[in-house]
């Protein structure tokens, strides 16, 4: 058991994790305790301190889109995030839910839209009261520098004008041709040019002073704030919950429709003449457009974890085509020295190629196929298709996709072109004196015995489309989590900074665990006991 | 006519101007069911010898006859089995000899050839094994492996290419004893290259000297005439062994010392110089 455990541990490559559990056995507590001071707690210290240097130098940087997120701001945006998700899946559900069950949730929805009224009224007021403690306390600190600043404003005029009243005087004495008379009259006006100047640096330092007490946070005020939006933010959650529920409800509108029609089929039967054809064409109208409503779905919009998901099912279809392509391209490079000249131009040259090159290339391409995405069989093919037709597959996915074949393809390529042509010249030897056929020399020896490094490409291959899928996004607009930064890049909310660092995490949490995904399949078809690197 | 024939065969590499004649002008001929032992210094050329043998190489000029038939390329009907294992180290000890069954016995039925397998694998003792990688295996058990593999082609000549050279004394001298077992139950045209005398005694039936390459050739050979089976525990005390030992030994060290003494004949000379500390007391001090 204790040696399974420790094998798996190993091929997937948690080796941290080992003397975790050779301590639960029991084994040499004293070096496997040493182990997990150095592999497991001296990470977690080296990150609590990095939060500990973000959280104490973030609030001192102060940008125009407002301050850089703490931690803790950044968790809050996680959690709003994550939120925003949660509730649009309950509206959702909302939509299609009929009989006992939409009454009961109805009620509850109800119920917590009343209770939540008396404590908007107290958060309200909360607030109130915070803006106003807020103001007499700013205007306690404010006022003395006001005084200070009228003050010294009056001074400062009543002596600009002295001293230009008498330099005017001055002019009027100064004798033609007395050079040095004149240079020291020059001077004077010179001092007074300055002497005016400082006196205005002064005085905006006194404003900036003001500037700066007016502007600074009010914690109760943001507390209260904070607690307010809270609470708005339900109760909109709430209302909107509970028009989904009432006459919103999918349900609702197609009992309403249907006794309309029923209304309609009634009159119909006596109707004559014009009428008859008017009341049958309203019939048709209606028929039609019960038929739309039994069908509709909530029109949800793009949460982060639907945009995570669409953006892992386009890192994946952009390297599945580029392992289509590369795996054998590669294969026939090892293979024949002569196809390699072929092909090492074009790796050389399309290698170094940026995303940003790519993508618009693509886009132009899939778009000269695909010029109707509403009427194309493809994107009609992608929309029915199980767990990923609700993803609404568009061009700018399929390009993005592209984007992330061109770009990832290439280490795959030379990592199979090289563990082909490095097999074992003994493994050739036994497919000789057996005469194995091409395939089966290709099937049974060359491509097994090239299988570790076309993983090790692989592995290059997908964390690289996972780099380049983020920019493909942001730039196609295609729904992801490329899009959703630049929805919040563009949007400029309080929050829209935090949310984009949250999505520095969520992006690197993600490239980390296809990273181990990989390193579990590279261990697993690798044969000889040298570890992959981790 | 014998059943392999090797006629002035000679092969070299490297191109014209810078060429190193391996074998020059070997000749040698195998009867059927004759177990030789090819003995040889480490570089003279054995193992060129059992891949011309095998038809991994062409002689330059010359031929090789098997049956009288010109051999061209290699085949499972000589069964090679290389120095280095060459087992496939993705496949199981199962799956490294089920590849060979598979393409040699095409027409075999599944559970005809899992039981075929089966059999040469309880027959050099890996049973219970099956399932293991290569690298799972000792070095004795992977030369096992890969001599089961190549039995099970049932080949016609069986192409030793020092077998044993990689493995500890005691697992030697057990494979040794196992796979002259395994001859005797079922003979076989053999011939096993080695650099052992003792091993060569022990197992062939006639033993074929290589001279020192380059340009080597077979010199004359050595007729083992001890009976089978023979027991290694008597045989240090049998004088007939001890005497062929010795002789093949003699034999071994005298062409090698000719071949060395021809080798300083048309060497360069080198100045009998020696260099001399020209650097003063203090100077090495301050250095």
């Amino acid at each position: 058991m204790k040696y399974k455990l420790i094998k798996a541990i190993d091929v997937a490559g948690l080796t941290f994790l080992t003397p975790v559990v050779r301590l639960c056995y029991g084994e040499e507590p004293k070096k496997q305790l040493q182990e997990i001071g150095r592999f497991i707690v001296v990470p977690l210290i080296a990150f609590a301190v990095f939060v500990g240097l973000w959280g104490a130098i973030a609030p001192r940087h102060k940008t125009k889109s407002g301050e850089v997120p703490t931690p803790l701001v950044v968790w809050d945006a996680a959690s709003s995030i994550w939120r925003f998700h949660d509730r649009e899946a309950d509206k959702e559900d909302a939509y299609g839910l009929s009989g006992k069950t939409r009454e009961q949730k109805l009620a509850i929805v109800e119920k917590r839209l009343s209770q939540l009224e008396p404590l908007e009224t107290l958060a309200n007021q909360h607030v109130k009261e915070a803006n106003a403690a807020r103001t007499t306390s700013v205007e306690e600190l404010v006022g003395p520098i006001l005084t200070q600043y009228e003050k010294l404003d009056a001074e400062f005029s009543a002596a600009q004008t002295e001293r230009e009243a008498a330099l005017k005087r001055d002019a009027g004495l100064l004798a033609s041709a007395d050079r040095a008379a004149r240079e020291a009259y020059l001077q004077r006006v010179r001092d007074h040019a300055a002497k005016t100047e400082a006196e205005r640096e002064q005085l905006k330092e006194l404003k900036a002073e003001e500037t700066a007490i007016r502007a600074e946070k009010f914690p109760q005020l943001v507390n209260a704030l904070k607690a307010q939006t809270r609470i708005a933010e339900e109760r909109q959650y709430l209302g909107k919950l509970s028009e989904q529920l009432g006459h919103g409800n999918r349900t609702l509108k197609l009992d309403e429709q249907m006794a309309q029609l029923r209304a309609d089929q009634v009159t119909f039967l006596s109707a004559e003449g014009d009428a008859a054809f008017m009341l049958a064409q309203r019939i048709v109208r209606q028929e039609a457009r019960i038929q739309k409503t039994s069908e509709s779905t909530y029109a949800k919009p793009w949460t982060l974890p639907m945009q995570i998901y669409r953006s892992l099912a386009c890192v994946f279809a952009g390297f599945l085509i580029g392992s289509a392509i590369a795996i054998p391209i590669g294969v026939l490079c090892g293979l024949s020295k002569t196809f390699m000249a072929a092909m090492t131009p074009f790796i050389a040259l399309f290698k170094p190629v940026s995303p940003i090159v790519w993508l618009p290339i693509a886009l132009i391409i899939v778009g000269g196929f695909i010029p109707d995405p509403d009427k194309h069989w493809l994107i009609d093919f992608l929309a029915n298709l199980p767990l990923l037709g609700w993803m609404k597959i568009n061009p700018a996915f399929i390009a993005s996709a592209i984007t992330v074949a061109l770009c990832s393809l290439w280490a795959t390529m030379t990592n199979t072109a090289l563990g082909v042509a490095s097999i074992d010249k003994d493994h050739l030897n036994v497919a000789r004196v057996l005469r194995l056929g091409f395939k089966d020399r290709l099937f049974k020896i060359v491509i097994p015995s090239s299988l570790p490094l076309i993983f090790a490409g692989l592995r290059i291959s997908l964390g690289v489309g996972w780099m380049v899928l983020i920019a493909a996004e942001l730039l196609s607009s295609s729904e992801g989590i490329g899009k959703f930064v630049w929805d919040q890049f563009n949007n400029g909310a309080s929050d829209s900074f935090a949310k984009m660092m949250v999505v520095v995490f969520v992006v690197g949490l993600i490239g980390l665990v296809l990273d181990r995904i990989m390193i579990v399949f590279q261990r697993l078809v690798s044969f000889d006991d040298a570890a992959a690197a981790i | 006519m014998a059943f392999i024939e090797l006629d002035n065969v000679s092969l070299g590499f490297g191109p014209d101007g810078d060429r190193t004649e391996v074998l020059t002008d070997v000749c040698l001929e195998v009867e059927e069911n004759e177990f030789v032992a090819v003995i040889g210094f480490s570089g003279s050329g054995k193992s060129t010898l059992i891949a011309l043998l095998a038809g991994l190489l062409l002689p330059d000029s010359g031929e090789v006859r098997i049956h009288g038939k010109v051999q061209t390329e290699p085949g499972p009907d000589r069964g090679i089995m290389f120095q280095n294992y060459s087992l496939l180290p993705w496949l199981s000890v199962y799956g490294n000899i089920e590849l060979a069954v598979k393409q040699v016995f095409p027409e075999m039925k599944t559970a005809e050839r899992k039981q075929y397998i089966q059999r040469y694998i309880d027959m050099v003792n890996l049973t219970g094994a099956e399932w293991k990688k290569p690298h799972e295996l000792s070095g004795g058990m992977r030369q096992r492996l890969s001599l089961a593999r190549t039995l099970s082609m049932q080949p016609e000549v069986l192409l030793l290419d020092e077998p044993l050279s990689a493995l500890d004394a005691l697992t030697r001298s057990q494979l040794q004893d196992e796979i002259t077992r395994i001859w005797e139950e079922d003979r076989r045209t053999v011939v096993m290259i080695t650099n052992d005398v003792d091993e060569a005694v022990l197992m062939a039936d006639r033993i074929v000297p290589l001279t020192p390459g380059p340009n080597a050739t077979l010199g004359q050979s050595f007729e083992v005439t001890l009976e089978r089976p023979r027991d290694r525990t008597t045989l240090n005390f049998n004088p007939d062994f001890k005497h062929l030992r010795n002789e093949v030994t003699e034999y071994m060290l005298d062409i090698n010392r000719e071949a060395k003494e021809l080798r300083v004949a048309d060497a360069i000379e080198l100045p009998d110089i020696q260099p001399i500390d020209l650097t003063t007391p203090s100077g090495r001090m301050a250095s």
